[in-house]
């Protein structure tokens, strides 16, 4: 099983930087057939380096006005259509499968926040990295 | 029938957020037509107090489609204000990676934002008309425009460390040298991205006549043209000077050192939108109206200046006897052109030995107390101006962003299509499509000229002769 781990965001943006903190933690252990990435969004081209592996591992920061620091796992559906410089979770899944008959299982972590100034509470900010970062590793 | 007011809001496919506005007359007629922008920008505010160096790293986080035009830019601003020249590699290498940039951003906008509507036509229904129906029946387009983006994308990363926010670029030269592993990885790409841009421009141009319409009418009129240009004239992204043209080709202005821009440009604003409208200073606003990007760049020059790209601009040339290609559906065309020429001109730079050399920066302290900045974006023409203390503190900017002076004639064009296809009695969606395409001709870059929050999506209001909304439709 190949695996990568995608963490995104953006870590000069508060509480956006979740999923790059992650990654950051992640690479301190040697986990096995294991790809790490950090990223500040996912872009078409991404779908080059995603395809060779069996699953994907996503992490990041998800906006949300309630339920701040809580960890959720969910794939909303929203603006399927849209594409941009950067692109979503299931665009770029949909790219995966559509051009590169590439269908891996995939995860998402997310961290719900609306802080995107700074980083609001850091000792629940840190403790939902630690929190991820045990679990993937133990995975 | 009453006057009323279409609204399309935010427009799709493009980068950022805006909606447009038509205004019906009584008959159903279109009496006016603007895009407004409604995002808001605040760099220029926000940079003052803060030390130059900083500058590129900054302003950069403007865009994340295009922060490499912007540290180029602020990086010759700041070369400016220190009043250095950076060494012949840096210039070199400053070259290559803007032209990546450029090649990664017109593809993203080719292959992905508006080949829909190439392929399925501008009538297609909205849920045949976009990427993912493009990936099921068309997934070799979809693959190429992947492949070329990941081809500049490629590049940014290996010369400037990361692909979006790259802070290789320094005042005075850039970080580090390429090394000759780099080189040859680059130039190991180049006949794939080659490839994949002659097959798009075969396609491209094969499939004009299905247009007719809409090249008449998109964005078709006498304008002025703006673009850098080098020594001899021919196409140039990154130093240069400034040429305007009139729309019979007549040269208004040339030779012109970017840092006397204000002397030729003149900044309105309106009160319907956060973009600014610039103006060719001696004709006044709105007279002065002129374009930029791919379309003003290859108006403005006498040449590309390299082989490929030389033999399709002499085609782009006859469109209109030699005369300035009015028609901003050709954007598209001119877009293709750039990238093969992108593609030619980052081999030959790699190939020149000097671009291997060490000697990538010049250091100095501030020797200026303002310093300007121009290069060519995927855009158009960017202008970066700053004003510092003695210590290098900032204390003035000034942002002319390549999408800014395209605003005028966006306007204009939006107009022009809406009167030529949206009829009021009967509004369709494909007119309404059209009203959009037009603005993705100039392959806006709002979210450089502000900050985008959330995802771009659509929104179509009708207003009535009193400007009151009487109708609004959601597009996404």
């Amino acid at each position: 099983m190949r695996r990568v781990i995608v963490g995104f965001g953006n870590d000069l943006r508060g509480e956006d930087g979740f999923g790059i903190e992650v990654v950051k933690q992640l690479q301190k252990y040697p986990l096995k057939n294991t790809k790490l990435i950090r990223t500040f969004q996912l872009t078409p081209e991404l779908a080059l380096e995603l395809q060779e592996f069996d699953e994907i591992i996503f992490v990041d920061a998800a906006h949300s006005d309630t339920n701040h620091y809580t960890l959720a796992c969910n794939l909303e559906k929203t603006n399927q259509n849209t594409i941009s410089h950067h692109i979503s979770i299931e665009m770029i899944l949909s790219i995966l499968n559509s051009l590169y008959d590439s269908f891996p299982i995939f995860q998402v972590y997310s961290m719900l926040t609306n802080s995107y100034d700074i980083v609001k509470n850091q000792e629940k900010y840190n403790e939902n990295i630690i929190k991820t970062v045990k679990y993937i590793k133990n995975l | 029938m009453e006057k009323k007011k279409i609204v399309i809001s935010p427009v799709t496919r493009i980068e950022g957020h805006a909606k447009i506005t038509i205004d019906l007359n009584e008959q159903g007629g279109v009496d006016d037509a603007r895009i407004h922008v409604t995002q808001y920008r605040g760099f220029e505010k926000m940079c003052e107090g803060r030390p130059y160096t900083e500058m590129p790293a900054l302003t950069a986080r403007t865009c994340g489609i295009c922060p490499v035009s912007h540290v180029i830019s602020s990086t010759k601003a700041c070369d400016n204000l220190l009043a250095v020249r950076p060494p012949k590699a840096a210039r070199n290498l400053r070259r290559i990676i803007n032209l990546a940039q450029i090649i990664q951003s017109h593809a993203l906008n080719f292959y992905h934002l508006s080949s829909p509507d190439f392929v399925y036509g501008f009538d297609a229904a909205p849920e045949d008309r976009n990427i993912f129906k493009l990936m099921q029946t068309n997934p070799d387009m979809a693959k190429d425009g992947i492949n070329l983006r990941a081809f500049g994308q490629k590049i940014i990363e290996e010369l400037g460390g990361k692909r979006i926010h790259p802070t290789w670029i320094v005042p005075g030269g850039v970080s580090h040298p390429i090394t000759s592993e780099q080189k040859e990885k680059i130039l190991a790409q180049i006949p794939q991205a080659m490839e994949i841009a002659q097959k798009t421009l075969k396609y491209f141009v094969s499939n004009l006549h299905r247009f007719q319409k809409e090249i008449d009418n998109f964005a078709s009129f006498p304008s002025l043209f703006m673009g850098l240009v080098n020594k001899k004239g021919k196409l140039e992204h990154y130093d240069g000077f400034l040429r305007f043209i009139d729309s019979e080709g007549n040269v208004l202005e040339d030779g012109v050192d970017p840092i006397f821009y204000k002397d030729y440009i003149g900044e309105a604003v309106e009160k319907d939108s956060y973009l600014k409208s610039p103006y060719y200073k001696p004709l006044g606003y709105e007279r002065g109206m002129y374009r930029v990007g791919p379309l003003a760049r290859l108006n403005v020059a006498n040449a590309c200046g390299t082989p490929m790209a030389d033999k399709e601009f002499e085609r782009f040339k006859n469109l209109n006897d030699g005369k300035p290609v009015l028609n901003s559906f050709y954007y598209h065309y001119a877009r293709i052109i750039e990238i093969i020429y992108g593609i030619e001109r980052i081999e030959e730079l790699l190939k020149e030995p000097e671009t291997l050399s060490d000697n990538i920066r010049s250091h100095a302290s501030i020797n200026r107390d303002k310093g300007v900045g121009c290069s060519e974006a995927p855009r158009g023409t960017l202008f970066h101006d700053y004003e510092v203390t003695n210590d290098g503190i900032i204390t003035g900017v000034n942002l002319i962003i390549a999408t800014g002076n395209n605003n005028l004639a966006m306007n204009a064009g939006v107009k022009q299509v809406a009167q030529a296809f949206v009829d009021g009695n009967n509004i369709t969606d494909g007119a309404l499509n059209r009203v959009e395409a037009v603005i993705r001709c100039f392959d806006p870059c709002l979210s450089c000229s502000t900050h985008a929050t959330g995802i771009v999506t659509s929104r179509i209001e009708v207003r009535d002769h009193n400007k009151q909304i009487v109708d609004v439709m959601h597009r996404s």
